[in-house]
């Protein structure tokens, strides 16, 4: 397939699977809202079935492989763009004729990627990989996730850190989602007209859910 | 009325180019853009000095030879209309203007604001045609065509090949040229006899013209004088697919 399609095609596909996975992840962590000694565990047991399901173990290797993939095609996208474009206008006004989103999907992406990778080292190196602090086990068992959550939580640096990423966050599902369709080839006018409001009210729950759980956590 | 241009200046390809200032007086307010340029370069003329090389061919917005890129915007300040029916009363009087070429490795500056295009030419040479025999002219009614069927075909082919798409897009993408040339063909009867490939022949021509890939920003159908919508792309994208499953 040719390069330019095909390369935007992986992006597309493996951002719709993201956005999915999103959905999921937003959902157990509507847990840490319940009061305490339910939330922790509800939230300790959710998270020992995710690590020993056999059935989420496979779909944890299509996350990783679409977190990789989508970052790395978008790579070689933005560079060849850049290449199609060499020299740039002195006078540009593209706010008057698109959105800042959708120029700038390259660099919002890129802070979501060093996000994931701080996001992976608190919690998925520590409860999954076995780095650092060795996690403690709850009354039942399971390793208790919750009070990692909470003691990172409990910082108010990455409170904010965590909140202030949902903005990037929101702003690059809010194109991608739409966009996404488009380059698969959905073409349905009415149906494109109601994806963009789908799109917009999705990253708004994702934005607010994910920016303000850690800090409804970090008052807990 | 009295402006500022600011204009790009580039002796040949392979000179460097630079933004040089002229004051211009003496405009009117009902000039077309191009008759301020005209202007201009009677001044220039008078003093000596070399005409500013700035392309256009029929001024009345439908043959697509005029582009350039005005103040930050492909065609001036205005959505969906070409440079010649730019008029200067969308300008202040003591405005600065400033004009550049088209911006795109696969559009190279020829002179000043003249940029070749023939990128566009060679993907039209791959396939935005249909083989007929030739002879005297078919029937007019003799393939019935749904009236909703030609409106869609009639506004893709409303392309008049300006380039504001490519010019405009951060990625130089050409993907709202090809689509609209693609689905105007395609859509038709008269086309489909050779649609997955023209599709595939058009598609890879634009990737080797170096044109980069769409990333939905909406910057094309702002800026097309023809208002072609965005939503041809999407549908180049989903014919890209079915060209490849079913050729």
């Amino acid at each position: 397939m040719n390069p330019l399609f095909f390369r935007k095609t992986i992006i597309a596909a493996t951002g719709l699977f993201l956005c999915v996975f999103l959905i999921v992840h937003l959902s157990a962590n509507c847990i840490l809202l319940l009061p305490e000694d339910i939330a922790r565990d509800l939230y300790n047991s959710y998270s020992t079935t995710l690590r020993e399901s056999p059935l989420i173990k496979i779909i944890a290797y299509v996350l990783y492989a679409s977190i990789i993939l989508h970052a790395f095609y978008a790579l070689l996208v933005t560079l060849r763009n850049r290449k199609a474009k060499p020299q740039k206008y002195v006078v540009n006004h593209s706010n008057e004729n698109s959105t800042w989103t959708s120029q700038n999907m390259g660099l919002i992406g890129t802070i979501i990627l060093l996000f994931i990778i701080v996001h992976l080292a608190n919690f998925w190196a520590r409860i999954k990989l076995g780095m650092g602090e060795e996690v403690r086990l709850d009354d039942m068992g399971n390793k208790d996730v919750y009070e990692v959550t909470y003691n990172l939580f409990q910082n108010i640096y990455f409170v904010i850190f965590y909140t202030l990423i949902s903005i990037p966050l929101a702003l690059h599902l809010h194109h991608g989602l739409k966009s996404a369709f488009k380059t698969l080839g959905f073409y349905h006018k009415k149906g494109l007209k109601f994806l963009a409001k789908v799109s917009l009210i999705y990253a708004i729950i994702m934005g607010v859910g994910f920016g303000i759980i850690p800090f409804i956590v970090y008052f807990k | 009325m009295r402006v500022t241009f600011k204009i790009w200046r580039q002796e040949g390809p392979d000179d460097k180019g630079v933004i040089r200032a002229y004051e211009v007086d003496g405009l009117s307010e009902d000039m077309s853009f191009l008759e301020a340029l005209d202007h201009l370069n009677e001044l220039l003329v008078l003093k000596n000095e070399k005409v500013v090389a700035f392309e256009y061919d029929c001024r009345e917005g439908i043959c697509g030879q005029c582009g350039v890129f005005i103040n930050g915007r492909a065609h001036g300040p205005h959505d969906n209309i070409t440079t010649c029916q730019l008029h200067m009363r969308s300008f202040n009087d003591g405005d600065t203007i400033i004009v550049e070429p088209w911006r795109a490795a696969s559009f190279p500056v020829i002179k000043d604001l003249v940029v070749d295009r023939s990128s566009l030419d060679r993907i039209i040479e791959h396939g935005a045609f249909i083989s007929a025999k030739t002879g005297t002219a078919p029937e007019a009614n003799a393939i019935p065509i749904p009236k909703d069927v030609s409106d869609r075909a009639m506004d893709a082919a409303a392309c008049i090949g300006c380039g504001a798409c490519v010019a405009t897009c951060k990625n130089s993408s050409a993907a709202l040229f090809t689509s609209a040339k693609i689905n105007h063909l395609n859509t038709l009867p008269q086309g489909k006899a050779e649609e997955h490939k023209r599709v595939a022949e058009m598609t890879f021509q634009m990737e080797i013209e170096g044109f980069g890939s769409c990333t939905f920003t909406g910057a094309c159908e702002v800026e097309c004088p023809e208002g072609i919508s965005i939503i041809n792309i999407a549908e180049m994208n989903a014919r890209v697919v079915k060209s490849k499953l079913l050729r």
